[in-house]
């Protein structure tokens, strides 16, 4: 039973309806504190998003997902940047990268045959695909899914006389089944190009993707909408700003200005409080904070605590600002 | 199954198109209408291929580039057909399966022909098969179809001509290495400027593959080719892919040759002159036979072609004293074998887009499942920028 989405004004947040990538946003959505809850059964494709009343969540293959965000039957959603990149024709107009997620992490790759050891970067492939019809009869066989990304990337190239072999589903082995001479895939570790004897070539990739949160520019954007997007997006960012920073403490007698401002300067550690007693607190991010942790000892602190937040909820949020900037309100 | 977005810029420009379209549309029908009846009148017979045609051919044809200006369909939301994106490989089709090998045929064509990046578009046109006096046949077919353009309502135009036919000849002669051949070739086809091209290669190769490179100077092509299987053997490497190991090995040593010193001071500057002739059919036709001459490479027969068909326009009175012939005519010459040429009114730059163009295709019949070679002319007529023009 399906019920057609009708223009109320909902906020429709997709996310993936399987695999790990499901595991992946879900557990996004719950750190971030709106949790996603799929109706009774894996099957159902429709659920709710706990403690945002105006929000519903749609459960999609990730390419569904894509679709709909292009094509405005969903606001938020989470989806690769290859998909983004390869299913919409003109990304800029119908959606915006609002943030990436972290999880999903994949490249799009050109890959030979490790036979073909003349051949290691694009240029080698563009003089080879150049020879390719004369000596065979044919143009150079792609085998892809991303038909356009590679075409795209292809044109860069100066390669033009090739033919694409589109293909859905075990991309890499078209070579070893003589379907193809070379593929353009998606890979994570390039282990399954490895056992397939296949390459990627050393300028041959095409996009590093992960997944990301991504909106459409196309939904109806209504105030309920907004005021549901700009809850989420405002918790989203809240528990990112959490997850990447830290907060230092520590008791140093008279800190100098000049301590203060180097501080900033060579850890880009924020001063948020400053007391009589000596006692300082900072907040950096979370990469620096060992660093800034030692440097702190040298300048005489007996004792430095670094903690992490649950979530950092500022007034004005990035990431609801930025997609503000595009629906306007 | 991939859903297909829509194309919103391309979207926009089509419908702008369309609108145009309806303003002009009887315009437009009675110069097609005009274009067509001149070609009655001089024996080309009507021949309208279908509007759905399988797609594959065009991308096999003119390249995967090609596919973003398709607009693609089929059955259940395929992509295996598309609308008519022109004229010339459908009807060498509708030629070669009418099974009659290479006897002459000459056949026009007017209709809607549809591009992704301009939408629907009007196009008449002629082709010309089977005809072994080619030069005559070069003439007739530019000769017509500028006289349909001026039945049609066109400008006084000016004739930019080529010939792919010569560019291969002067390649031949040049006894260039393969690999320096094909990055002239592809360089020119894709507007690439000459300095750029015969730049000695930069290798994106390490160490490794000049070590290689570097042992191969020293070995024939069968030893080059055992020492590629032997690599690959010790290296556990199992060949895949459509490439044999001697075609590698091949590649390897034709790169060596690349490294040496590049082209060479002779070629690159005899290639560089032959590339700078342009002017009037019958002075450049001079000029490249005293370059040939001091060259000491035998152009004779291309260029007696290019005379020949020269003074069969004349004959014809095609105008030719605004007529320029260039030896870099802004073609891939893939596509092409023999002439090229475009019209544009007169005065127009050459970046503007042309109201005729075409050339000869002899070799492309082959290539379409034709048992034999068919020497092949056609020209077309972009009816809809007539109207621009006049």
């Amino acid at each position: 039973m399906i019920k057609t989405i009708a223009p109320t004004d909902r906020l429709i947040v997709a996310a993936p309806s399987k695999g790990r990538l499901q595991e992946n946003a879900l557990a996004f959505f719950s750190r971030a504190g709106c949790e996603l809850s799929q109706g009774r059964g894996a099957r159902d494709y429709r659920g709710l998003v706990l403690g945002v009343d105006a929000a519903e969540a749609a459960f999609l293959s990730a390419s569904e997902i894509t679709a709909r965000l292009a094509n405005g039957e969903a606001h938020l959603g989470v989806t690769g940047e290859d998909l983004v990149r390869e299913e919409i024709a003109d990304p800029a107009t119908c959606v915006e990268i609002l943030t990436p997620l972290g999880f999903g992490h994949a490249n799009v790759v050109v890959a030979v045959p490790q036979a073909w050891i003349d051949v290691r970067t694009m240029a080698d492939l563009a003089d080879v695909a150049g020879g390719f019809r004369a000596r065979h009869g044919r143009g150079l066989r792609v085998a892809t899914k991303y038909v356009n990304t590679t075409r795209r990337f292809f044109a860069q190239h100066g390669i033009g006389d090739y033919r694409i072999v589109e293909s859905s589903g075990a991309t890499e082995g078209a070579p070893a089944a003589g379907t193809a001479d070379v593929v353009v895939d998606i890979t994570t570790t390039g282990a399954t190009l490895n056992a397939n004897a296949l390459k990627t070539l050393d300028d041959g990739v095409i996009l590093k993707s992960q997944a990301n949160l991504v909106a459409s520019l196309k939904a109806p954007w209504g105030e309920k909408a907004k005021k549901a997007a700009q809850v989420i997006l405002s918790r989203i960012a809240a528990e990112e700003e959490a997850r990447t920073t830290r907060e230092i403490r520590t008791t140093l007698e008279d800190a100098s200005d000049a301590l203060l401002q180097e501080a900033e300067s060579a850890f880009g550690a924020r001063l948020r409080e400053n007391k009589e007693s000596g006692a300082l607190a900072f907040s950096l991010a979370e990469k620096r904070a060992p660093q800034f942790c030692d440097w702190l000892l040298t300048k005489g602190a007996q004792t430095v605590t670094s903690a992490k937040f649950d979530y950092v909820f500022r007034a004005e949020n990035p990431l609801w600002a930025r997609l503000r900037g595009r629906i306007g309100g | 199954m991939r859903r297909p977005l829509p194309l919103a810029k391309e979207r926009r420009k089509a419908g702008a198109g369309n609108v145009k379209q309806g303003m002009d549309r009887a315009k437009i029908q009675a110069r097609l209408e005009a274009a067509l009846a001149k070609f009655a009148a001089e024996g080309f017979e009507r021949y309208e291929p279908a509007l759905l045609q399988p797609a594959a051919v065009f991308l096999d044809r003119l390249g995967e580039d090609f596919r973003g200006r398709l607009y693609l369909t089929g059955e259940g939301g395929g992509s295996d057909l598309c609308l008519r994106p022109e004229y010339t490989i459908p009807i060498s089709l509708g030629y070669i399966a009418a099974g009659a090998g290479a006897a002459p045929a000459a056949f026009s064509y007017g209709g809607p022909i549809f591009r992704a990046d301009g939408g629907e578009a009007t196009q008449t046109g002629i082709e010309s098969f089977g005809r072994p006096d080619r030069t005559v046949a070069d003439a007739e077919i530019l000769g017509v179809s500028l006289d349909a353009a001026m039945a049609a309502g066109a400008p006084p135009l000016a004739v930019h001509l080529g010939d792919a036919g010569l560019l291969r000849a002067f390649f031949d002669r040049l006894e260039l290495a393969p690999a320096w051949r094909r990055r002239l070739e592809t360089g020119l086809a894709r507007g690439g400027a000459l300095d750029a091209i015969l730049a000695p290669p930069a290798r994106g190769n390490g160490a490794a593959g000049a070590g290689v490179l570097a042992a191969l100077e020293k070995v024939d092509a069968a030893g080059a080719k055992r020492l590629v299987e032997d690599l690959l053997a010790i290296a556990g490497i199992s060949a895949v892919g459509g490439r044999s190991a001697s075609e590698v090995a091949e590649r390897f040593l034709e790169q060596a040759a690349l490294q040496e010193g590049g082209i060479g001071d002779d070629k690159r500057n005899l290639i560089e002159r032959f590339f700078a002739v342009e002017g009037a059919p019958d002075a450049a036709a001079d000029e490249l036979r005293k370059l040939a001459g001091e060259a000491g490479i035998d152009l004779g027969a291309a260029l007696d072609e290019v005379d020949a068909r020269t003074n069969f326009l004349a004959a014809r009175g095609v105008a030719l004293e605004d007529a320029v012939f260039s030896t870099r005519f802004p073609h891939s010459i893939d596509y092409y074998s023999g002439v090229m040429f475009e019209a544009r009114p007169k005065g127009a730059g050459l970046d503007s887009p042309p109201l005729l163009s075409g050339g000869r295709y002899d070799t492309l019949l082959k290539t379409l499942g034709s048992t034999q070679d068919v020497p092949a002319v056609g020209a077309a007529l972009y009816v809809d920028r007539l109207g621009d023009a006049a």
